[in-house]
């Protein structure tokens, strides 16, 4: 619960990074193109640039910084480290954001519904394929995921078999595309 | 490598990986120092102008401004390899965009109001935008004070008089008798437009300048130590007075690798008195004010034998470097001794033109001008092989460099070099080379196969090195501290195995502490080239085994044994024949306390270097020497589906096979080249800037200017890892950074000649290029 | 912070349309806020005070009746309409157009009004909108009226809408029975973009009248004359479509796309629309 006075033309990402000093919430472009501001608004995903931190009065605001529990990450965010969803980071806070907001609303989301929900949210690094399999990975988490391990003991590409980065890559996108017209 | 590898080849995840997705890490925007101001920018409407005079009075009559400054304020001469630039434009403006004054204040409003309230007179001038005018006779010239520019000599030479910012010529053989003597010739002409890098996070700065001149920074920057080089050189300081810290960097790619917004940092800090001062980047400021990787003009002639043996290769360059050389001329000369291709080439004369115009400035850009010069050189490859009637690969495979071969700089092709041929087999396996394709998805599109080769060296001083310290903690697990900045690419996870692997740790127990730090972490050169994992892992190597040297030494004296008989693993040194009389590293750490009190060693901290080695200057002439520490060659194939309606391609699967030496790290491997190939996939399909006919910028945001999304991908991406290891590589790896960027454009280039009998020349190939070049059914001209 | 204006978030209509009517300088209406704001960024609007409508209950209606018409508020996301299975099945078209723009984010807050009120000449809600023969309440403190939709369109960015004047609803009518409708947009890539050229239709195979209607090809959306299908054949009822089209649009070139592709392209995507909305129609 924040309770603050703010001048009408601050926007939510101002409010939240400025005088909240949440600043996991990145500034991207300003425009609500790039999509790294995403934040959960009363559960749905905008990009904060582009609402008024006024706007928000009454609302309920989600951040990354809510996204772990008592320090212990989220099955989410243990799928983005260990499928290598992660370079520089920066889009990574949006990404999670997305990525919670389509996972509350649909918790056994297709691949075209994961691209859908996620193709908002720019990455210059990654070339998005291990970010779309991170999300899947966390709708379906394999068993030892969801035990209290350590986050990074195991990677999760090195618990398969085969010997190609092909075909751990195979395995991560659970089926071999997860772009439009893919198939199953 | 016979030796069994416990934690180097495994996919270790990112340990930073945590504090990034939880919104922990901080990148330069997140730090707040007390007193910090603010600062914007104001920047040229015109890409040519005087500046006539400048009304300050308004904006400094803002409430909460601190300093406010202008280029006549500073005379402050900047540049990495040739000093053109100003921290703020003075007298004259060069390029629309080109910062002209900066305010800092209390708060980014009021900086910005203040910005907006001062007003400049200009007077215009003629502006050259094209580099090929520049370089005409009579030319206006963006430079007229260019003899007077201190400069790297020789190894840049440029041309005062002219807007020739520098000259790099290779001349092996007799390249033009043997052209004219050849049985079959062609001659080609493209064209790559500027793009930006569009790093997630755009440039920013925070510095505070402290008594005597001293000045303390954080930036978004991929090399601290230019940073501090480049200010003590411009400031006139020594170096110890500049202290750069480096927090996390939200992407790189070149952009970040020079000075970006430091100097102007600085001199806002000083203006204000000493406090602190954020400048930042808006994403429009970063399109139109920061740096761009440099346009690219080229023509490429190629002599072959009937039965396809390459006999002789010319090519010009002429390369849009904007107003300011900045990396720009580096991007000539490397692209000029990499600018015939992979090939065994005996006949070759390459001349790369850095030429000034009034636009944006060029600088190093993932690729460093690989992927532009073998955009020409790749697409000619295959218009060459069509003229001969052979098969592209097949074409390739008959003058891929093999060992015994010399490169065009007279360099000796040798089985450490690695193996060309194999990655073209490689990637011509995967995609069905030869096969035709399935029919397509509907009666008005049409599929096509394309190949490419890749190949590149680190582009760096002869003299080039780094350094690495690594200290035990307490615990007995080991710090590393190095310079050299991960800004997505893994590197220092990949430090963190090697030192596991050496050290005989855990991977858990092995730390690498993130920020950079100038006065703490040891020295640098930049990261760029993809030299960090091959440079910096020797120098963790030679470290880590510095370490093991005193770790050895005082057990051997705590054991009353020779030191030869120590061993060191599991965290504990022990002599090989008795293994219960080991002694945990964590009692050694820190020195080595007997039963009784005594005590000996201390502190262990082993420090690693390494320098570049063998490397020569590159003859002014003849461009003979030797200029790279190794190479990395690749290749890519891909299939894909032309709507020829619409003139939208699809990309349906690229294989890109590139020979690392060694994979230190799958999983991080992997992802340099799924984000390579996309990154590539945006230069090939999207990105351009657009100009209007005053040089000014159309498309500064990400309304007009496109970057792939997730939709954008290819339906299948195939990554192959070759392991022919890199003599004096880490476990025998080669660097991967740029790699799988390169020769994406020119492999989508070859599928569409392929599948619509079209040759393109110019990028993007948007779906208006491609639709309109449909329409017209005849070769693309350069514009 | 983006600019200096005052913010109000009434709760009814008449608290609204008095705002902008008593207001001492330039108002605007915040829905959204997806244009505007950028536009305020950019410094291409300045408004005195931004009066947000998404308290307003009579402005979040989103009603399909038994009928199938509709009524979509102005404070209603674009989201909300996609998710709405009753108006996917009576207007597959309307759904597809909404699909099209942006990003999920940007349609969480960014409404059909909205678009249709920043009078972009590509506006992705007009086409088909404008084939569908929507009608555009409009209210202020004077009255209520209901604009035909092709009456909204003034000029580049430019509406029939007095500044007091608030857009409250769209309604489309009672479609005919089996009615069909497509959107088509051609884009610079597959991610989200602004539309290059687009196109709408609605065929009503009982009436076997076909609506056309065409985006960012002149400085407003164009509905074409309704075209009689009849026995024409399909083929002949294409050429008549892309004649049309072709004579009416006035396309520019700018940084997107040149005149010539646009001329290129435009046609390519009538022609497809017109074959999908007939095959289904059973149309010989």
């Amino acid at each position: 619960m924040e309770a603050a006075s703010v001048p009408s033309g601050l926007t939510l990402l101002e409010f939240l990074r400025d005088r909240l000093y949440l600043t996991g919430t990145k500034e991207g472009c300003g425009i609500g193109e790039c999509g790294a501001c995403t934040v959960l608004f009363d559960g749905k995903p905008v990009t904060a640039c582009l609402v008024l931190a006024v706007e928000a009065d009454g609302c309920t605001v989600e951040t990354v910084e809510g996204e772990a529990t008592d320090g212990q990450l989220s099955v989410l965010q243990r799928a983005f480290v260990e499928t290598g969803a992660i370079q520089c980071g920066f889009c990574t806070p949006g990404m999670i954001m997305s990525a919670r907001g389509l996972l509350r609303r649909n918790s056994n989301p297709s691949d075209d519904q994961i691209v859908e929900a996620m193709a908002g949210n720019l990455c210059r690094c990654t070339g998005y394929e291990a970010i779309l399999a991170a999300v899947r990975v966390a709708s379906r988490p394999p068993a030892e995921m969801l035990t209290g391990e350590a986050v990074g003991s195991q990677p999760v590409a090195e618990t398969l078999t085969g010997e190609t980065g092909t075909e751990r890559r195979r395995f991560l996108r659970g089926a071999e595309s997860t772009r439009k017209g893919g198939r199953r | 490598m016979t030796r069994e590898l416990r934690v180097v080849g495994t996919s270790v995840p990112r340990d930073d990986a945590i504090d990034k997705v939880t919104g922990a890490a901080r990148y330069t925007t997140d730090l707040a120092l007390p007193g910090m101001l603010h600062a914007a920018i104001l920047t040229s409407p015109h890409a040519s102008a005087r500046i006539v005079r400048v009304d300050l009075t308004d904006a400094r009559s803002v409430p909460g401004v601190r300093a406010v400054l202008v280029g006549s304020d500073l005379d402050v001469r900047l540049g990495l390899y040739l000093r053109d630039k100003r921290i703020l434009a003075r007298d004259v403006v060069r390029y629309q965009g080109e910062p002209v004054a900066a305010v800092a204040a209390d708060t980014l409003d009021a900086a910005r109001e203040a910005c907006r309230r001062i007003r400049v007179e200009y007077e215009e001038l003629p502006a050259v935008l094209d580099p090929r005018d520049a370089m005409a006779v009579g030319a206006p010239l963006v430079h007229p004070d260019l003899a007077g520019y201190d400069h790297m000599r020789g190894v840049f030479f440029p041309k005062p008089g002219t807007n020739v910012a520098h000259h790099q010529k290779i001349r092996k053989g007799d390249a033009p008798a043997s052209l004219a003597a050849a049985d079959v010739r062609l001659e080609a002409s493209f064209y790559n437009p500027p793009v930006q890098h569009v790093p997630m996070e755009t440039h920013a700065s925070i510095a505070q300048a402290l008594p005597e001149g001293r000045v303390e920074i954080w930036t978004s920057s991929q090399s601290p130590y230019t940073v501090r080089h480049l200010l003590s050189v411009c400031l006139g300081l020594p170096h110890a007075a500049i202290r750069v810290h480096v927090p996390y960097v939200g992407g790189g790619f070149g952009g970040k690798a020079g000075l970006g917004l430091e100097p102007l940092a600085t001199v806002l800090s000083r203006a204000a008195g000493g406090r602190p001062v954020l400048v930042s980047a808006t994403r429009e400021e970063e399109f139109n004010t920061m740096p761009s990787r440099p346009g690219l003009h080229s023509t490429i002639k190629i002599g072959s034998t009937l039965d396809g043996r390459i006999t002789a290769l010319e090519a010009t360059y002429v390369w849009d470097a904007g107003a300011y050389a900045d990396y720009g001329v580096n991007v000539g000369r490397a692209a000029a001794y990499s600018g015939a291709g992979p090939y065994a080439i005996d006949h070759c004369s390459i001349d790369s033109y850095v030429v000034y115009t009034n636009k944006v400035y060029g600088t190093a850009y993932r690729g460093f001008g690989h992927l532009e010069v073998l955009w020409g050189i790749e697409r000619a490859m295959d218009q060459m092989a069509h003229k001969l009637g052979l098969d592209p690969a097949e074409f390739r495979r008959r003058n891929l460099l093999k060992e015994g071969d010399t490169t065009i700089t007279g360099e000796l092709f040798t089985a450490g070099h690695g193996k060309p041929v194999e990655c073209l087999d490689a990637v011509a396996k995967v995609i069905g080379w030869g096969r035709p394709s399935d029919a397509p998805s509907a009666p008005h599109k049409v599929r096509g196969k394309g190949i490419a080769m890749l190949h590149k060296a680190p582009a760096m001083p002869t003299y080039t090195s780094c350094a690495a310290v690594i200290k035990l903690d307490e615990d007995g697990a080991a710090d590393v501290l190095v310079s050299g900045v991960d800004y997505g690419q893994g590197t220092y996870t990949v430090l963190r195995q090697i030192a596991a692997e050496e050290l005989g740790l855990p991977i858990g127990k092995v730390h690498l502490t993130w920020e950079c730090d100038t006065a703490l972490t040891p020295y640098d050169w930049q990261t760029v080239a993809s030299r960090f994992s091959y440079m910096g892992g020797n120098a963790v190597i030679e470290a880590a085994a510095d370490c093991l040297r005193q770790l050895t030494a005082v057990a051997a004296q705590a054991l009353g044994v020779a030191s030869e008989t120590i061993v060191c693993e599991d965290e504990k040194a022990f002599p090989a024949a008795e293994p219960g009389r080991a002694i945990a590293y964590k009692d050694l750490a820190l020195g080595y306390t007997f039963p009784n009190g005594n005590a000996i060693g201390g502190p262990i901290i082993g420090h690693g270097r390494f320098i570049a080695t063998g490397l020569t200057h590159l003859d002014p002439e003849t461009g003979q020497g030797r200029p790279a520490q190794f190479w990395t060659y690749g290749a890519h194939a891909v299939e894909i589906e032309v709507d020829t309606e619409t003139g939208e391609i699809e990309i349906l699967h690229i294989a890109t096979a590139v020979d690392a030496g060694k994979v230190l790290n799958p999983l991080s491997c992997t992802g340099q080249v799924i984000g390579g190939v996309v990154q590539g996939l945006g230069s090939t399909l999207h990105e351009g800037f657009q100009f209007d006919g005053k040089g000014r910028l159309l498309n500064p945001s990400f309304v007009d200017y496109k970057i792939p999304t997730a939709k954008d991908l290819p339906r299948r991406m195939t990554p192959i890892f070759l392991e022919n290891p890199q003599p004096g590589g880490p476990y025998g790896a080669r660097g991967v950074a740029e790699h799988p960027m390169i020769s994406v454009p020119s492999a989508i280039g070859n599928a569409l000649a392929d599948a619509l009998g079209i040759d393109y020349a110019v990028l993007p190939l948007s779906p208006e290029r491609v639709l309109l070049g449909i329409q017209s059914r005849e070769r693309e001209k350069t514009p | 912070m983006l600019g200096r204006f005052d913010y109000q978030r009434p709760s009814t209509l008449p608290e609204a349309g008095r705002l902008l009517a008593e207001s001492d300088g330039p108002a605007a209406i915040l829905a959204g806020g997806t244009d505007l704001l950028v536009d305020i960024r950019g410094r291409r609007h300045d408004p005195r005070i931004l009066v947000d409508i998404k308290r307003i209950d009579a402005l979040r209606r989103l009603d399909v009746d038994p009928a199938g018409a509709l009524t979509i508020g102005a404070a209603v996301p674009l989201n909300e309409i996609i998710e709405r299975a009753a108006i996917r099945q009576a207007c597959p078209g309307l759904v597809q157009a909404a699909e099209s723009i942006a990003t999920y984010q940007l349609r969480n807050r960014a409404t059909a009004v909205g678009n249709l009120c920043n009078a972009s000449p590509a506006a992705d809600m007009a086409p088909v909108l404008l084939a569908l023969g929507a009608d555009l309440i409009v209210w202020s403190l004077r009255g209520e009226r209901t604009m035909p939709l092709s009456s909204l369109f003034v000029g580049v960015k430019k509406t029939a809408l007095a500044p007091d004047e608030i857009a409250t609803e769209l309604r489309v009518p009672v479609p005919e029975p089996g009615l069909r409708s497509r959107f088509l947009k051609q884009q610079r890539l597959r991610g989200h973009d602004l539309a290059v050229v687009s196109a709408a239709g609605a065929y009503a195979p009982t009436t076997g009248v076909l609506r056309l209607a065409v985006g960012s090809c002149a400085p407003t959306p164009l509905l074409l004359e309704p075209i009689e299908v009849g026995r024409s054949s399909k083929a002949a009822v294409e050429e008549e479509a892309v004649r049309a089209v072709q004579a009416a649009m006035r396309p520019i070139s700018d940084t997107r796309a040149s005149a010539d592709y646009r001329r290129a392209v435009l046609p390519v995507l009538v022609r497809r629309l017109v074959a999908d909305l007939l095959a289904e129609g059973g149309a010989p």
